[in-house]
């Protein structure tokens, strides 16, 4: 549970309007931003954010003054996304990450040729190939792109935010940036970059 | 040295995987300032494929963050500001 973990804290009202304001709403854009990446649909997305933050203001307590909010929060709406949207949304099941581990502890990585992508057929894109390039990987993979690549989260935050080991946040990374450069060498293909 | 067709580099990396997991620290802001320096000012100085594929990753990543990022709804803002302030009990 990711709400009683830490010591409790006695805000007064003021000092909780306070962290609110200045600690939690400041990341409004990037828990949007995550959480429509996430469900992939703007009603489910505001509901989620939504319910994130009123969660957070009843369990502000349970926040640290000063330590990270943005981590803490992600943390909040990264769980309530699995316990309330995931099993109602038709996303095919998880990945194995057994399997995941494995590929990436073989040898398969070494004989495993980065996608041909360049970066010319990579700056020609200029309309929604990455965004949908994004969001046509598996959940799990999207989520570690966004938290790293667009919201800049270090590995050990990762970590702690999808409750596992940093090697498999690397493995993880690993795996879903060449499965994106994979679609986007497809797309550059379609552009007509023979060799992209 | 930015030229990308520089003789003196090789087609070949010997530690492609190696170099990978590396090229992947820092990017990521994960390796050390002696990692990164012998990875960014020399290596590079001379693997092809390595040079390669730090530029693709680090255009990919600003592709990433100028196109997959936006703004929340204003409407949305408001909506939690009204929900929390009466909590608050004013």
């Amino acid at each position: 549970m990711e709400l009683d973990e830490s010591p409790k804290q006695q805000y007064s009202d003021k000092e909780k309007e306070n962290i609110f304001n200045g600690e939690f709403m400041p990341h409004i854009n990037s828990m949007y931003n995550f959480a429509y990446r996430l469900t992939l649909d703007q009603d489910d997305s505001k509901d989620l954010v939504q319910d994130t933050y009123l969660k957070a203001y009843r369990f502000i307590d349970s926040f640290q003054k000063g330590t990270n909010a943005k981590a803490w929060l992600f943390r909040i709406l990264k769980n309530s996304f699995i316990n309330d949207y995931r099993k109602k949304s038709k996303e095919p099941s998880k990945v194995d990450y057994q399997e995941v581990e494995s590929y990436y502890n073989s040898e398969e990585v070494d004989r495993q040729i980065t996608p041909d992508l360049r970066v010319e057929a990579l700056k020609d894109m200029i309309g929604d190939e990455i965004s949908n390039a994004l969001n046509a990987l598996d959940v799990d993979f999207r989520t570690v792109i966004i938290l790293c690549d667009l919201e800049g989260f270090k590995y050990d935050e990762m970590a702690k935010i999808l409750d596992i080991p940093i090697g498999t946040v690397r493995s993880r990374l690993h795996r879903a940036r060449n499965l994106l450069k994979e679609k986007l060498s497809e797309y550059a293909k379609q552009m007509g970059y023979k060799n992209a | 040295m930015s030229n990308p067709d520089q003789p003196e580099r090789k087609n070949e990396c010997p530690n492609q995987r190696e170099c990978m997991e590396m090229l992947q620290l820092i990017v990521d802001g994960e390796a050390s300032p002696e990692q990164k320096e012998h990875f960014l000012m020399h290596h590079l100085e001379e693997c092809m494929p390595c040079y390669r594929n730090y530029h693709l990753e680090v255009t990919l990543r600003e592709l990433l963050k100028n196109k997959c990022t936006g703004q929340a709804p204003q409407e949305l803002i408001d909506s939690i500001r009204a929900k929390v302030i009466p909590i608050d009990g004013r």
